[in-house]
């Protein structure tokens, strides 16, 4: 096998449809819809559920080839990459259940490889800070969003389980954090590029200003400054976060 | 001696060497199931993938723990030979869309059986007195492999057997046999069957019989979909333009002209929603293969047509 895999080889049965995020965005956006799916109505909830359960595929997907692509990291790192896919893959089986539950099916929405794309750096500090400390960070503002919508609408299904979610995101993103610093202990330029390419994709993943510091119900996606917090972001890191989604386009 | 309760088969060194060919074995299998996730289209293969890859780290942590009790180095795997070396290249080698069931046979009909042999057999020969650390793990282990098995061979059945699997079955196990098993003496056997009734393996099978069900797709979308097939397959070329937007026309009759010849069967495998349009895919079958369109239709008055169209996907015939 390949080490990494080309990004064209992420497999996927026939009931799922891939498009491009960017065309995604421009056909909804030329129906006068928001290019993401807001949670203002059953139908975008669902749309956006939808979007998580791929993206915990993907997320499934990533860490496998993190055990598969870094056979020479230390042990530990290969235990917290495989601890995580486990993870994911009850995260799957929880968002598919979720889309039971509000009256969907797998496949009902466009899948896009953003995500995916992002999981396929090529090294393992990189591959860390992009995923476990960015994409990881975005779930947990989309998951505390989420459950707060729950609240609000009275759904203790989808509240109670996502927050089980949530929780573990939190544990990946320590786990991404404490393998960003010890791999690239004593290589200040290692550190700089993983560094650098998760600020590259938390600032693709504010996709067109949809994630924005605010209200749960008044922003696309709400950063979840108390959990960015719980899970080891600094002050300053979230403040530059906050200012990243204030000039970041993605469609 | 051999009445004594401390009678044994295994020295220190000798325990230590076989469980880093075990640790090598857990670890390898680990990290090409881990790799294999992706690579692999049916959700129900992907997810037991995914829910046993950190059971099989932590197997290969267990082992890896108790080597230094053993006056060996931590977490240290090793093969028992170039043979055995050569057998898990070629377990991995499966990795293209059509060989997922290439891929669970040979951890869940050959691997994994055999580990569960090679177990069982070292803790009836582990002795009770001076071995438990490691009579522990084996009874840790040796329920967990065996419930993987169950969950993956459910798995397989479901997929579907063929003469290529028995193939690469038979193939995978000349190869086992010919490294002497995991631990490279031949003590254990090759290829393996072991009694599965009764293991639980509920918590390990995810989405095992979802399935796209055409009736999400809407009715009068549906019908259109289906009679666009059946023009495509028959090459009636004016019903095919007639449901073909006519700005969109050039893009999607050139996106049909790249098709095969020779289906002969149409059917919707996929449609999801996108706004007010429908991303429908659609399978084209026949004695060739099959290949799979992916379509997005919109409403144009009453009716539906079709504005963007891409091949997306070939299958060799099983």
């Amino acid at each position: 096998m390949d080490r990494p895999i080309a990004y064209d080889k992420l497999a996927r049965e026939n009931r799922f449809v891939r498009m491009r995020a960017r065309d995604v965005g421009e056909l909804r956006v030329e129906q006068g819809l928001a290019p993401f799916p807001d949670l203002a109505s059953p139908e975008s909830i669902r749309e956006r559920v939808h979007g998580i359960m791929v993206g915990e595929l993907q997320a499934m997907e990533g860490a496998g080839r993190s055990v598969y692509d870094f056979p020479d990291a230390p042990w530990e790192f290969t235990m917290d990459m495989a601890r995580q896919v486990w993870d994911e893959s009850r995260h799957v089986e929880i968002y598919l259940a979720l889309i039971d539950h509000l009256g969907g099916y797998a496949g009902e929405f466009p899948e896009t490889t953003i995500l995916w794309r992002c999981a396929c750096a090529e090294d393992a500090a990189a591959r860390v800070a992009g995923v476990n400390r960015g994409l990881e960070g975005l779930a947990c503002d989309v998951f505390a969003q989420l459950i707060h919508i729950a609240k609000k609408i009275g759904d203790p299904v989808i509240e109670r389980a996502v927050d089980f979610v949530l929780a573990d995101e939190i544990t990946h993103v320590r786990m991404g954090s404490r393998w960003l610093n010890e791999l690239t202990r004593d290589d200040p330029e290692r550190r700089r590029r993983a560094v650098e390419f998760q600020d590259s994709i938390d600032e693709r993943f504010n996709l067109g200003g949809a994630r924005r510091d605010g209200a749960p119900e008044e922003v696309g996606i709400s950063i979840a400054k108390d959990a960015r917090r719980l899970a080891g972001f600094t002050d300053e890191e979230i403040e530059r976060l906050i200012k990243s989604t204030q000039r970041s386009p993605v469609y | 001696m051999t009445s004594s309760p401390l009678a044994g088969e295994f020295s220190v060194e000798l325990s230590g060497r076989v469980i880093r060919h075990y640790r090598y074995a857990e670890e390898r299998m680990m990290r090409t199931m881990g790799g294999w996730i992706a690579l692999t289209a049916e959700l129900p293969a992907k997810l037991v993938l995914g829910r046993h890859v950190w059971d099989c780290a932590q197997h290969a942590d267990l082992w890896g723990r108790r080597l230094p009790e053993l006056r060996a180095a931590a977490q240290k795997s090793e093969p028992p030979n170039e043979a055995f070396v050569r057998f898990m290249d070629l377990l991995e080698r499966p990795e293209d869309r059509d060989q997922t069931v290439e891929r669970l046979v040979g951890v869940y009909r050959v691997l994994k059986p055999h580990l569960v042999a090679a177990y069982e057999r070292h803790l009836e020969r582990a002795n009770p007195v001076y071995e438990p650390p490691t009579r522990r793990i084996l009874e840790r282990v040796i329920p967990e492999e065996r419930r993987h098995v169950a969950a993956g061979l459910q798995v397989i059945a479901r997929l579907g057997e063929s003469p290529r699997v028995a193939e690469w079955t038979r193939r995978l196990a000349d190869a086992l046999a010919e490294a002497g098993g995991v631990t490279g003496d031949g003590t254990s056997p090759a290829l393996v069957t072991i009694d599965v009734d009764g293991v639980n393996t509920a918590g390990d099978l995810v989405a095992l019989d979802s399935a796209f069900d055409v009736t999400k797709v809407e009715p009068d979308l549906r019908g259109r979909v289906e009679a666009h097939g059946r023009a495509l397959i028959e090459g009636d070329a004016a019903g095919i333009a007639a449901d073909v937007a006519p700005d969109a026309r050039d893009a999607v009759l050139g996106a049909y002209a790249r098709l095969p010849r020779g289906a002969n069967a149409t059917e919707i495998v996929g449609c999801a929603r996108l706004g007010a349009q429908r991303v429908v895919k659609t399978r084209l079958s026949g004695p060739p293969g099959s290949v799979v369109i992916q379509q997005r239709w919109q409403r144009d008055g009453a009716a539906w047509r079709v504005v963007a169209a891409d091949v997306v996907g070939a299958e060799r015939p099983a």
